[in-house]
């Protein structure tokens, strides 16, 4: 409960939970909130700059791209694909990470070694093409860019998990609770578990926003969710062709992108300051 | 003579929560040259503040209030920070408290010393390696042309300490500051640090500050001593009058407290709850000893005491100070009846560890932490086990209980051997023995209640307990160690370091052990807390009927709870025996060692290993 409240006193989760919110609830309410059909045509009115300018047409808010597709429910839209990524794709690589993390750290030795030298070999590949390489061979659609994201960035998890696993493994109360009589399963998610949450809760934080980063990389080259799935890297590569006769479409998916992420990396930033005990005690002694 | 230092009403304050509270109240004293003085006291009475204040090194949101700290007549608390800085390291200087990390660890010992006399101004660059040579020599450290090519990390504790009273002294100071330099040491070399720094100290004729929690040891080797207690001081005289005639209440509960001066079954002295923290304080309107002195009235509530003269140079303050001496220790029951004829419960056979570190190229080599070690525990029985670090203590009581295998030997309960991992003798082990830990803030997961930790032992196992059931096994726990109840829903971090040591072994009882194996149990914590923690295990003790293996470097802790010893030295057992006949006549050369390392209780009797030198 007291780590509760200090994460809502702290100015960086407030702030990065707003922004999250916000484009959660676009995405989940996108039906409603959507003015148009983000897939529907009119060939009459392409390209048209936001309603606000001279040219513009109250009837797309923020002006249409090439095809005549309402910018502003494409965006609303493509938040859902986005949020899906982030979630899915985060928890995903989180699950197989952390279990491999806490396996190493906990038991060490020879499997410790087996699985840092996996995760040694894995990191060595670049990770965009990693995952540029991953999508040519599995193709393209929303499960498969969740799938190349989990394969790609669960080694981020175990990495930094398993130092955190090894600290505290050295701490007596693990210890303690084997001579108590706990099997190991028990003392991994009674004891150490709950020492790592906080970071585990801070890594999956920022791997959202890292996720809806490789999913715009994705869509943008054309290997992403799919052309009827509207997606923000889609929409840019989409507005970078007619840069010089309308800029305003490349304008808004950068800005949804660049909030997503800010949101996340608050959040995540916010959350390691407010679970961090260490910060905490300093801070308050 | 004038003298060297003379501090004046001086004050620290700290804000805490947007209040200013007073941390230390109007404190005075001067120092003479060549003289030591001692502030004594328990962890947070503010004698370390003392020191912190002279180098204006308080802590973040700390300050001096108000006073003058005079060092020749010059005041360093309204000196500019340039001239005081010029002052420090060179007229006044500091031994810390934990060597290992006061020394930079990626420079070798010749740099850092280097370093230092530069900043106290001394000559070219071959004159200070003369200098640094000849420093090290005078505090008796073996080939210093060696040690100056070495790092920190290849030094023993002892030696660090060593080379850091060497460069304290090394720009001849007028002043040093020694905080605790010798309680992160081993007992042995404690003395031999004391020893040293005193012979400097002579040789040289500076005065020194000496702080340490430790009055007996303070009142061998200080001229003077002023006992600190919540920031003021209660207490101040000559070091032999402070400690053989007590005025103060607080001093006298210390006395009577201290395990080293019970004799006879007397039970120590429990002085109620702990020192006051800084927010009660401040509300306290009368003496800050009040809340926990025998003889409190209702005057004592109201009033504060100032010091007044209760001989040549010793005054105390406490408005009722002819009572003190009638504060005495209850006649503790049948403590020593436990040498009965008790059946054997642990057996220790051929016990050995050894550990295999794989060699740089070739081969590998083989340390043995524990060789060939035999002894026995009796249902009922505190063995000690004494020896100095390094020499495998540590390792037999991770060995007992599991957490290591040994390479050979048993280990046998009630006849049964416990080593071998099958399920029947992991089995047998936890329900027969519970580790108590050294440091309960690493062995209590601060995220678990008081309460999920003392009944911990209830979660292992298939079998499921109801609410109600450990609700009511919690309640019962914390009144058995000496808790309120009310304290179940706290975690950890919220309690004092003895109600944590006491969660620690309320949480070895939980689980029904037979033996506590406890590794250093109650060192690091104060005299007053300490007293309270052994006197819990003796009623425990006669309550439940328990066999305990304590680990130990503090012989008057083990002479008071103990009733057989053993001497480990270099992984094996050198001498066991009755704590009375061993210490009487001990046979081992280090057993005999650690016995001279205890000041002795009697201030008339000579301390041979400090005057030896």
């Amino acid at each position: 409960m007291d780590m509760l409240k200090r994460c809502l006193r702290s100015g960086r989760v407030m702030v990065g939970l707003g922004i999250v919110l916000v484009i959660l609830f676009c995405a989940l309410f996108a039906p409603y909130l959507a003015p148009a059909d983000p897939n529907d045509q009119d060939l009459l009115h392409i390209l048209l700059p936001p309603a606000w300018m001279a040219d513009g047409d109250s009837a797309f808010p923020l002006g249409t791209d090439s095809l005549g597709r309402d910018e502003l429910s494409r965006l609303i839209y493509g938040a859902r694909t986005a949020m899906t990524v982030a979630i899915v794709a985060s928890f995903g690589a989180m699950a197989i990470g952390s279990i491999l993390a806490h396996v190493a750290g906990y038991f060490g030795g020879a499997i410790d070694w087996i699985i840092g030298r996996v995760v040694d070999v894995w990191m060595s590949f670049p990770p965009v093409i990693f995952s540029l390489i991953l999508m040519v061979g599995l193709g393209t659609g929303l499960d498969k860019v969740i799938l190349a994201i989990v394969l790609v960035d669960w080694t981020r998890f175990c990495r930094v998990l398993r130092s955190e696993v090894l600290v505290v493994k050295q701490r007596d109360y693990v210890a303690a609770a084997r001579l108590i009589g706990f099997s190991h399963w028990r003392t991994v998610t009674r004891e150490v578990l709950p020492a790592t949450l906080p970071l585990l809760i801070t890594l999956v934080s920022l791997e959202m926003g890292i996720a809806v980063v490789v999913e715009a990389i994705l869509s943008f080259v054309g290997l992403g969710v799919g052309a009827d799935l509207p997606a923000w890297g889609q929409m840019i590569a989409d507005a970078r062709q007619h840069i010089y006769d309308s800029a305003s479409g490349l304008f808004f998916p950068i800005l949804a992108i660049f909030l997503t992420v800010t949101g996340f990396n608050l959040l995540g930033d916010g959350l390691r300051r407010a679970l961090d005990v260490r910060l905490i005690s300093a801070r308050e002694q | 003579m004038s003298d060297i230092l003379s501090v004046r009403d001086l004050g620290v304050s700290a804000t805490i929560g947007g209040a200013s509270v007073p941390v230390i109240h109007g404190l005075s004293f001067d120092l003479a040259p060549g003289k030591i003085l001692g502030l004594v006291g328990e962890s947070g009475a503010g004698k370390s503040m003392v020191g912190r204040a002279l180098a204006q090194l308080l802590p973040p949101g700390f300050a001096i209030a108000s006073g003058a700290c005079l060092f020749e007549g010059r005041d360093l608390v309204a000196m500019a920070p340039e001239r005081r800085r010029a002052l420090l390291g060179r007229e006044i200087a500091f031994i810390p408290q934990s060597p290992q990390t006061a020394l930079d660890p990626l420079r070798t010992i010749g740099q850092q010393f280097d370093e230092q006399l530069r900043h106290a101004g001394a000559g070219a660059r071959s004159e200070r390696r003369e200098r640094v040579l000849a420093m090290l020599a005078a505090v008796h450290l073996p080939e210093p042309a060696e040690l100056v090519d070495k790092y920190p990390h290849q030094l023993s504790g002892g030696m660090c300490q060593r080379v850091l009273i060497a460069m304290a002294f090394s720009s001849n100071p007028k002043l040093v500051v020694a905080d605790e330099p010798t309680t992160a040491l081993d007992v042995t070399i404690q003395v031999r640090i004391l020893r040293l720094i005193a012979e400097m100290q002579q040789r040289l004729q500076t005065a020194l500050i000496f702080i340490t929690h430790d009055l007996r040891l303070a009142s061998r080797i200080c001229d003077e001593i002023i006992v600190m207690y919540a920031g003021s001081a209660v207490e101040i005289g000559p070091g032999r009058a402070v400690f053989s005639a007590r005025a103060h209440p607080y001093t006298r509960c210390l006395e009577l407290a201290d395990p080293a001066t019970a004799h006879g079954g007397r039970a120590l002295f429990l002085l109620p709850e702990q020192m006051p923290g800084l927010r009660a304080l401040a509300r306290m309107a009368g003496c800050h000893f009040a809340p926990r002195c025998p003889n409190v009235t209702d005057d004592c509530r109201g009033t504060r005491p100032m010091l007044t003269p209760v001989g040549t140079g010793h005054s105390a303050a406490c408005l009722r100070l002819s009572a003190t001496s009638a504060i005495t220790a209850a006649e503790v029951k049948g403590a020593a009846a436990e040498d009965g004829a008790h059946k054997p419960l642990l057996r220790v056979e051929g016990l050995s560890k050894r550990y295999v570190t794989a060699g740089a190229l070739f081969g590998r080599s083989e340390v043995t932490a524990v060789r060939n070690v035999d002894f026995s525990i009796a249902e009922n029985e505190f063995v000690a086990l004494v020896g100095e670090s390094g020499s495998g203590k540590s390792t037999i009581a991770r060995l007992l209980v599991g957490l290591e295998a040994p390479s050979s030997g048993r280990i046998l309960v009630d006849g049964r051997d416990l080593t071998g991992s099958s399920r029947e003798t992991h089995a047998l082990r936890i329900a027969t023995m519970q580790m108590v830990f050294q440091d309960p803030q690493s062995a209590l997961n601060p995220r678990r209640r008081i309460a999920s930790i003392v009944t911990q032992a209830m979660e292992a196992g298939s079998r499921h307990v109801s609410r109600e059931e450990r609700v009511a096994r919690t309640r019962e726990l914390l009144v058995e160690v000496g808790m309120s109840p009310e304290l179940a829903t706290r975690y950890p971090p919220q309690l004092s370091g003895g109600q944590r040591q006491r969660v620690n072994i309320a949480r070895a009882l939980g689980a029904r052990a037979r033996l506590l194996v406890a590794d250093e149990i109650v060192s690091g914590l104060d005299v007053s807390v300490q007293a309270q923690l052994l006197n819990l295990l003796f009623r425990l003790r006669a309550e439940l009927g328990f066999a305990m293996l304590f680990i130990s470097h503090d012989l008057s802790v083990v002479r008071y709870l103990c009733g057989r010893v053993l001497t480990m030295y270099r992984g094996e057992i050198v001498e066991q025996g009755k704590t009375a006949e061993v210490f009487a006549n001990p046979q081992h050369p280090y057993t005999r060692a650690l016995l001279a390392a205890v000041p002795p209780a009697d201030p008339a009797v000579r301390w041979a290993a400090l005057d030896s030198a």
